[in-house]
């Protein structure tokens, strides 16, 4: 009897295995189970991993493998009209999964559940300071007049899904969208099962069938991958990638940096945030503590984004500059022995306790009077958005943002402006100079962006920039897939195919 | 043993009003919901919506009120993160934790009592020898280290089980062997304890003059009064496992309630926080039922 049950436990097994391997369906393992499957929260990044483009797609989409910039999807064109009103011209042809039509009145009301005060939606923040009203001019034909103007609207088109009119003003668990996929099958805490259907307007995908599982641990996601139970592990450690031909590191649009709060004493002296610049040996995390691959960061956005400005160098490490700007400062009054705590959260990035250890020693080694305190997600927040908590000395926050959004609008605000929320800034010049660059288009807008940048990162130092982060991913070498800097935030089936 | 199960009745209904209201006010206490499960960039007014939407805004006695009466109707209100009953999740968690903990716990149970009888029947012997290595290596080896290098070797070397997940009955395998050897290790431990210490009683020794066979003297005679502290053992064990895997279910991606309280926590999801609380004391008040009444089969003296 005994033997027998070993028997067939094992055959079983194989079986499992068997099936995650066949023919054109896949396995994708996620380092999450979703909260949720509700269009309008696509710009979670667990959610838009499976949702975006996937069972629901955009009005455009920005190119993020080739250099085409922003992309027609669900909208075939888009023209300024002027005032602030630019008109969308939709494709036609296009069906929901579930028959319907797509038209205009499909846009507005995708739109209207954004904004609308019955649930909350992640991409209401995009437009936080904007107004949008919507005209349906006919079926394929829709204005969006925006107040102030929003030079980048196209632009945030990509970050809305589209839903049709039918849809409830509240959280839905069986999307119904325009994609070449449709979800099938959605068992809490095991998998969600997306499937080809038919009826798209678009190409057919190479993927019949995408099941997603949710594995917290690195090693058992990257283990699956390689027994062959899983095709795809978008997120795994550098501890676990181990294999070059199924292990791809990839930039993951985010960037590591302390903030800085400029006006505390001693970090509101321009000296001491040289110093404390200077005394980080930058260079000595990559390929120890983080992934090779991993950039030195001299802006909060990664190198993809408009604006970008290649003149701008990541400060040297020099102790003793460090040393020397410290004693200058204390010299003229700076009460440099304040204490800096250095607050970082818990998994936030894989080392990070590790990394933030490592950098409260290089401070204490020129001189400052640095601590470091680990707290996990809510306290960090506490301290990383305003109103910030009183201290003795300052508190230098260890954050990572994410940007793959491609305009430097989604982060310089809230990061840099006085009235940003996580800002440790109060400048008007740069105030004035992220208002200009928000509202310009175009060349002159990039240029913009590049002057702020340089202001921010050599004029007045404004925080410690560090590094651009990797993201690594095991991929079965049965697939023909490179994972991107969206990889990040979405993992279009499409962009599959098999070798 | 009627009126001890009342009693045991009564004191846990109280002590679950108490837990209730002090889990309610001092997870309110841990932080704001809105900040967790709105991105960082949120607008205020995105947060002052979410906290309305979930009479979050509301006075906490308020709340209080709301939840006490929408408790006494059974309905623990919506999970703040995943827009469905709480109960619901918790009872589905459930489904997956129950079954484990108890078919991990019928093994260990099992196990432990042959093998802790037969290593105190000839002390300092080699068997006794193994069996003490065993368990003590099990009672005192972390979780998630068996665990991954069980994955490692029976999974990835050998290729014999599933890594993880709970497609099949083969997904069983690796986290119940895991959650199987520290259980195990503590409860052979005392149940060698307890039978040396029964051996040395005088009606062991009268059975043995009376040529009662090995066996029968091991099994019958020994064990029964052996067993009362190892139930409590068993007790202490089994409501570990009541409360949920963490790690086991972290590792092997298996759906049960500790990974789900964990995460509620740590979302401030409250009112899945509440209803994993109370399902949880409600399984573990049933289980110190059962031992309750475990002890009265095994010694007359606690019927009376």
């Amino acid at each position: 009897m005994k033997p027998l049950l070993v028997g067939a436990l094992l055959a079983s097994t194989s079986v499992t295995s068997a099936l995650a391997q066949t023919g054109t369906d896949i396995t994708v393992v996620l380092s999450e189970e979703l909260d949720l499957v509700e269009p309008c929260m696509a710009t979670r990044s667990n959610i838009g991993r499976v949702i975006m483009q996937n069972i629901s797609e955009t009005l455009t989409e920005l190119d993020v493998r080739g250099d085409a910039g922003l992309m027609p999807r669900l909208a075939e064109s888009w023209e300024d009209k002027g005032n602030g009103t630019w008109q969308f011209k939709l494709r036609q042809g296009v069906t929901f999964s579930d028959g319907s039509a797509f038209d205009a009145g499909d846009v507005k009301h995708s739109f209207d559940r954004v904004f609308s005060e019955a649930i909350t939606c992640e991409s209401k923040r995009y437009f936080a300071d904007t107004k949008l009203t919507f005209d349906v001019v006919d079926d394929t034909t829709i204005n969006v007049k925006a107040e102030p103007a929003q030079p980048i609207l196209p632009l945030l088109m990509s970050l809305v899904t589209i839903v049709p009119s039918e849809t409830p003003m509240e959280f839905v668990r069986d999307p119904i969208g325009t994609g070449p996929y449709v979800m099938t099958e959605w068992t809490a805490g095991q998998q969600i099962v997306l499937d080809r259907r038919d009826g798209y307007w678009g190409a057919q995908p190479a993927v019949t069938k995408a099941t997603y599982v949710f594995r917290s641990e690195p090693a058992v996601r990257a283990g699956m991958v390689a027994a062959g139970e899983a095709d795809i592990a978008p997120q795994i450690t550098a501890e676990a990638a181990d294999n070059p031909a199924t292990d791809f590191a990839y930039p993951n649009s985010e960037t590591v940096y302390l903030r800085l709060e400029n006006l505390d004493a001693p970090t509101s002296d321009i000296r001491i945030r040289k110093a404390l610049n200077a005394a980080i040996d930058r260079e000595a995390f990559i390929g120890t503590l983080l992934p090779a691959g991993t950039e030195l960061a001299v802006a909060m956005v990664p190198p993809t984004t408009l604006g970008w400005n290649p003149n701008l160098k990541p400060p040297a490490f020099d102790p003793e500059l460090a040393k020397q700007l410290i004693a200058e400062a204390k010299a003229d009054g700076v009460d440099t022995s304040l204490p800096i705590e250095i607050i970082a959260r818990t998994e936030n990035f894989p080392n990070v306790t590790e990394v933030a250890e490592a950098l409260t020693q290089m401070l204490t080694d020129v001189g400052f009077n640095a601590s470091l305190r680990m707290v996990e997600v809510a306290e960090h927040e506490q301290f990383y958005s305003k109103p910030y908590p009183e201290f003795e000395g300052t508190r230098l926050v260890v954050a990572q943002h994410d940007n793959s959004r491609g305009d430097p609008v989604f982060s310089m605000f809230f990061k840099y402006a006085s009235d940003g929320t996580q800002s440790g800034v109060a400048d008007p010049a740069l105030d004035e100079m992220i208002a200009k660059a928000s509202a310009a288009t175009g060349d002159e807008r990039a240029a913009l962006w590049s002057e702020t940048f340089a202001y921010v990162h050599d004029t007045i130092v404004a925080d410690v920039l560090l590094f651009h982060m990797v993201g690594l991913s095991r991929v079965s070498e049965r697939l023909d897939f490179t994972p991107t800097i969206a990889t990040n935030a979405q993992l279009q089936l499409s962009e599959i195919n098999f070798k | 043993m009627t009126k001890l199960i009342g009693q045991r009745a009564v004191a846990s209904l109280l002590s679950l009003l108490v837990l209730m209201v002090l889990v309610f006010f001092l997870s309110r206490l841990t932080g704001d919901p809105a900040v967790l499960f709105l991105p960082i960039d949120a607008t205020e007014e995105m947060k002052e919506q979410f906290r309305v939407l979930h009479g979050l805004d509301r006075p906490l006695l308020e709340q209080f009120n709301q939840y006490v009466l929408d408790l006494l109707q059974f309905d623990f209100g919506d999970s703040l993160r995943k827009a469905r009953p709480a109960l619901d999740l918790v009872l589905e968690a459930y489904a997956w934790t129950l079954p484990l903990a108890l078919l991990t716990m019928t093994f260990v149970i099992t196990a432990a009592i042959i093998l802790g009888s037969l290593a105190a029947f000839k002390v300092g012997g080699f068997f006794d020898r193994l069996v003490s290595i065993v368990s003590l290596v099990g009672a005192s080896a972390p979780d998630f280290w068996i665990a991954i290098v069980a994955i490692m070797v029976f999974s990835l070397s050998l290729g014999w089980l599933p890594t993880s997940g709970v497609g099949s009955v083969a997904h069983w395998i690796l986290p119940m062997a895991v959650l199987f050897i520290r259980p195990f290790g503590l409860i052979v431990q005392v149940v060698r304890s307890s039978m040396l210490s029964a051996q040395s009683s005088a009606y062991v020794k009268t059975a043995r003059a009376k040529g009662v066979k090995n066996l029968r003297l091991i099994f019958i005679h020994t064990l029964r009064n052996g067993m009362l502290p190892v139930i409590t053992v068993i007790g202490d064990q089994a409501a570990a496992m009541l409360n949920g895997a963490v790690i086991v279910e972290t590792i092997f991606g298996f759906p049960g309630v500790g990974k789900l309280m964990i995460d509620s926590i740590l979302q401030r999801d409250f009112n899945v926080v509440l209803a994993a609380i109370l399902v949880t004391a409600v399984a573990i008040f049933l289980m110190n039922i059962l031992i309750d009444i475990a002890y009265g089969l095994l010694d007359p003296r606690i019927r009376q």
